[in-house]
């Protein structure tokens, strides 16, 4: 008779899976995942708002968390043990740059450098109705404005707004509305991750190769033109994102570490690699940094204030 | 390990079939996918070209595991001389084609094992799994270029193997 079962070794994997998803600053609800009902989710795409960031390398965590020995007794023996402190991190090299790769490595604020001749001040495109995640109508000569292969942002005119901006993911927090010469009506649009890039332009407006990560604009949201991003060292705005990544071994097992409320540790830092190490040569990679501290949430099941978990679904017959 | 063997053979021919289904071999008579076991057919004067030919090489087996696991190194040969409609000036081409179509073969990484020695071939618990590819460089005799590509597959022996 055939068995149907055996005993399985150690996972054998070849990389880590990143995705990340925004928390909700104002509400501070992070985005949960549940093993048990999207533990199979395809790789390739992730349930919403989770947001593939690729695969990453040097993928480490270091729990720093510190337990403490309640002594009793001449001579002192260990009674029990406590848990003094809780504290993780994690650290990862992303394998590539994207909005959201250079915004997570950079620690800080990270904003869209708008081009100056489409969608500065008063130049941001309305939006007419009938928008959706990918497709951006506007009168023709709005939509002249732009070419295919642009970058656009999309979001609402700065009007005066406090605490966390940016939509669909908090991208700066106004301590105090910005007034006099700090006043920008593209502000938001600076700050916002509503980005995508252009597919097509016609006269009827834009169709994007993207969906937008907002989906489908609100009534109010402007588009304009971004040639790129930028980041600062300083400021005091810690940007925060739900963290999940996965290990998928050979034999089909899947390691999964949630974190659900991640904050980047450092500042903004790249590290080079050798594009052929192994004949030298004198072109390197440059690979985003993200280092990032767990912050605790508390388990609905039990109360316990806890930074991350660790689920492991198993091979097919393997047993466990 | 024949299992294995047999199972990543079947899964680059399957997935050669997907990839180029032009690409053929006449073989004892019969129109099979351009890819052949070298130790499964009569000895070749010479390889035949615009072929992947698999040659086994070392073993290893790693037996501090709850299920032993068995790694054997495969060589792919393939060789071209371009097409005659060119001249064969487009066998560098052609062989880059061949390049290309071997990456997609070989990912993803791993394939279900399966029992080829039964009729219908049963399958078994576990996955037959490898690494990345390492290539070699090109030789040339003559027109014909040929290039070499090792990798290394992993499988768990299973009870009864």
């Amino acid at each position: 008779m055939a068995a149907n079962s055996y005993l399985a070794a150690a996972p054998v994997l070849r990389r880590v899976r990143g995705f990340f998803a925004p928390v909700n600053r104002a509400g501070c609800v992070p985005v949960l995942f549940d093993p048990a009902e999207m533990g199979q989710f395809e790789l390739d795409a992730p349930p919403a708002p989770w947001v593939s960031l690729g695969w990453i390398k040097d993928f480490a965590r270091r729990a720093s968390s510190k337990t403490a020995a309640v002594q009793t007794g001449v001579p002192a023996t260990v009674l029990e043990q406590v848990r003094e402190t809780l504290d993780a991190q994690v650290s990862l090299r992303f394998l590539s740059w994207t909005k959201l790769t250079m915004a997570l490595a950079a620690g800080s604020q990270h904003m869209n450098l708008l081009a100056s001749a489409i969608g500065a001040g008063a130049g941001a495109v309305a939006i007419q109705s009938g928008a959706t995640a990918t497709l951006l109508p506007m009168l023709a000569t709005d939509a002249a404005k732009f070419a295919a292969g642009q970058i656009v942002a999309v979001d609402v005119d700065y009007s005066g707004q406090a605490g966390f901006v940016g939509s669909p993911v908090s991208g700066a927090y106004v301590k105090s509305a910005l007034a006099g010469t700090l006043t920008d009506v593209d502000y938001v649009r600076r700050v916002t991750f509503n980005v995508a890039r252009i597919a097509s332009v016609s006269t009827t407006g834009l169709t994007l190769a993207e969906a937008l990560p907002g989906g489908a604009p609100v009534a109010g949201m402007k588009v304009s033109a971004v040639v790129g991003f930028v980041d600062r060292e300083g400021g005091s705005f810690f940007q925060e994102w739900s963290g999940l990544f996965v290990m998928e071994g050979a034999q089909g097992e899947r390691i999964f570490f949630y974190y659900p409320r991640l904050q980047a540790l450092g500042s903004a830092a790249e590290t080079r690699s050798l594009l052929d190490a192994k004949r030298g040569g004198s072109l390197e990679r440059v690979l985003l940094t993200g280092d990032f501290r767990a912050l605790p949430v508390t388990d609905s099941l039990d109360g316990e204030r806890v930074v991350c978990y660790r689920s492991f679904l198993p091979a097919m017959s393997a047993l466990v | 390990m024949q299992n294995a063997k047999d199972s990543f053979y079947v899964a680059l021919r399957t997935r050669l079939v997907a990839i180029n289904p032009e690409r053929t071999v006449l073989l004892r008579a019969a129109v099979r996918p351009g890819i052949l076991v070298e130790e499964a057919e009569a000895p070749f004067a010479q390889l035949p070209a615009d072929v992947f030919v698999l040659r086994w090489l070392g073993l290893g087996v790693e037996q501090d595991l709850p299920a032993a696991m068995v790694s054997e190194e495969v060589e792919i040969v393939y060789s071209t001389l371009g097409t005659r409609s060119f001249g064969g000036l487009d066998r560098g081409r052609a062989l880059s084609a061949m390049d290309e179509e071997l990456v997609g073969m070989l990912t993803p990484f791993w394939t279900p094992k399966l029992n080829y020695s039964a009729t219908p071939p049963v399958a078994m618990l576990t996955n037959v799994f490898w690494d990345e590819l390492v290539f070699g460089p090109v030789t040339v005799v003559r027109d014909r270029l040929t290039r070499t590509a090792r990798v290394v597959v992993h499988g768990y022996q299973e009870a009864g193997e």
